[in-house]
């Protein structure tokens, strides 16, 4: 076997290969060392990966409102521009094949607004090792595709209220005062 | 005209594929279980989880789960702290959660409520019986004896918070009565801008497998040791320690501590602060003993050690370590009394900078933020 491409190398990174490529790669991987490096690095990368897609207190609802009066605002645009053109006739005419495909990029927008104002579901590890971390609205237990997370009330992360305290054994605390109970409140999650 | 009509069919059309992808729902009835004994101090009042939904993503099932519990102390001592342990058996095999109220004084007949806000991600199928289980871990109470199973060890760290909440407590009546209102202002003021101008760290432990693979493909891995502080009332005193460190990774750290009291210690937890090259310090998290083998007698020593890598990162960026420093954060003795640091421990200028402040202070602080000086006053004097 030669040496596999980059993508085929990152797909093995992130065990999506099928049976039989996983493991001939893995055959491959065992011997050089050059692929070797590249997996290594691949799964690095990956294993930074859950903490970037982490946006805690982006707010969706705001940005949502925002992208709807910027949208609001290029239809007026487009209004003013079309008042212009009717005062010249000889330029061609929206045709209705034109508004359908108009129509359906702002709806694209919209589907895609809805998409984003829902919090994705954690990445997989990557490995079958069980992995504690804070999220960036609690805590989390992970071990493949499978995750328990404890949350934080809403809005407390930006307030920088939530004091995470880890430890070596597998577990991590999230202590805040709940603003609803007024309580002191400890989340833990454990790997043991 | 008909271009509008034809518009508006296809944006109600994508708009109901959409919801429909979601699959979004209310929990199935029976997913959660409360169990608390027959002989509990505590019973349930109320249960509320209406805000709970179910939904698919791709592949998985998520569920988000906010339940708002009313307990009763129904015993006869004042409750001091409680352990609800959270339970998923089919989530994150081997995983488990819990919600610990510490700092309570409710007295016998009050009612007092837990939260939990939880969210599992597994795989779509779904096996009979409750996907959540909530059971007592343990209650606290104000004579320090205590209720309950204890699996997650809950005696002693309600003990622990228990201890801190007294030292603390004390240490702002003492400014109250030297000082006065004026005095215990500057303290909670001083208190406030601290917990402010902690430098969050991103930590994340992995236990198992890709462990060992993330450290055997760091080539810069070297073996680092820590330094110290010494409390002068510690019972345990560390004496060396060593974790192999790789960039902003730190695994299989050990710590020979000595026992340097009368008595047998069966738990010992140290504070571990890691340094990066610009001089940033942050509390890293906590190194602990085994739970079921560890028992230190007097005069012996010990080492701590767990299998486990950490990372870490703030803001995004690795936290490259330059250097550890660990203390003596907690000790319990073989008869179940616990050790925390006094204050004058806690006011080690590295540890002033980023050590949190009890949940005690915490909650102290948070009063005195919310209410005032007044309110304050009078929550010390119920104690």
């Amino acid at each position: 076997m030669g040496h596999p491409n980059l993508a085929t190398l990152a797909l093995y990174a992130g065990g999506e290969l099928g049976a039989l490529t996983r493991w001939r790669m893995e055959r491959h991987v065992a011997r050089c060392e050059r692929c070797r490096a590249e997996v290594e690095a691949f799964e690095r990368t990956r294993q930074i990966l859950p903490d970037l897609a982490e946006m805690p207190e982006v707010p969706w609802n705001r940005l949502a409102a925002e992208m709807k009066a910027n949208i609001r605002l290029g239809l007026e645009a487009g209004e003013c521009v079309r008042e212009s053109r009717r005062l010249q006739p000889e330029w061609p005419r929206v045709t209705g094949i034109r508004a359908v495909v108009a129509l359906a990029s702002v709806t694209a927008l919209l589907v895609t607004g809805m998409v984003l104002e829902r919090p994705a579901p954690a990445p997989a590890a990557g490995d079958d090792s069980l992995v504690v971390q804070a999220t960036g609205n609690g805590i989390q237990i992970r071990k493949g595709g499978q995750v328990l997370r404890l949350m934080n009330p809403n809005g407390m992360e930006a307030s920088g209220q939530v004091t995470y305290s880890p430890d070596a054994e597998g577990s991590i605390r999230a202590r805040y005062i709940d603003p609803q109970t007024g309580y002191v409140t400890i989340n833990n999650v454990y790997a043991q | 005209m008909r271009n509008s009509k034809l518009a508006g069919i296809t944006v109600l059309a994508l708009l109901s594929a959409a919801a429909a992808a979601a699959q979004e729902g209310p929990l199935p009835s029976g997913s959660v279980s409360i169990n608390l004994p027959k002989d509990s101090p505590v019973a349930l009042l109320s249960l509320a989880s209406d805000p709970s939904r179910t939904s698919m993503r791709g592949a998985a099932m998520v569920l988000d789960l906010h339940m708002a519990l009313t307990l009763r102390n129904t015993g006869t001592a004042r409750i001091r702290g409680v352990t609800l342990r959270v339970v998923s058996q089919e989530v994150a095999m081997g995983g488990k959660g819990s919600v610990t109220i510490p700092s309570l004084n409710v007295g016998p007949g009050d009612v007092f409520p837990v939260r939990i806000d939880m969210q599992l991600v597994r795989p779509t199928q779904i096996a009979g019986g409750p996907l959540v289980v909530v059971d007592l871990d343990g209650v606290l109470f104000q004579d320090l004896s205590f209720y309950g199973p204890d699996r997650l060890n809950s005696r002693r760290y309600l003990t622990a918070c228990e201890m801190e909440a007294q030292r603390d407590r004390e240490h702002f009546k003492h400014i109250l009565a030297q000082s006065g209102k004026d005095g215990l202002k500057q303290a909670m003021v001083a208190s406030l801008a601290r917990q402010a101008e902690l430098q969050p760290l991103t930590v994340r432990v992995r236990r198992g497998g890709a462990a060992v693979a993330s450290a055997a493909l760091a080539g810069g891995e070297h073996l680092a040791q820590f330094a110290f502080l010494q409390f002068p009332g510690s019972p345990v005193e560390p004496v060396q320690g060593f974790a192999q460190v790789a960039g902003n990774e730190a695994r299989a750290p050990m710590i020979v501590v000595r026992n340097a009291s009368a008595k047998p210690v069966k738990y010992v937890e140290l504070g571990w602060v890691v340094g990066d090259a610009a001089g940033h310090e942050y509390l890293a998290g906590s190194l602990p003993s085994p739970n079921l083998t560890f028992y230190l007698p007097a005069g012996n020593t010990a080492r701590l050690e767990q299998e486990s890598t950490l990372d870490f990162s703030s803001g995004g960026q690795p936290v490259s370590v330059r250097q550890m420093t660990g203390f003596i954060s907690q000790v319990e003795f073989a008869d179940g009394k616990v050790w925390v640091p006094n204050r004058q421990d806690m006011e080690n200028p590295m540890l002033r900078k980023v050590l949190a402040p009890s949940a005690e202070e915490q909650r102290l602080s948070d009063l005195y933020r919310r209410r005032g000086v007044g309110a304050l006053v009078e929550e010390l004097a119920k104690y």
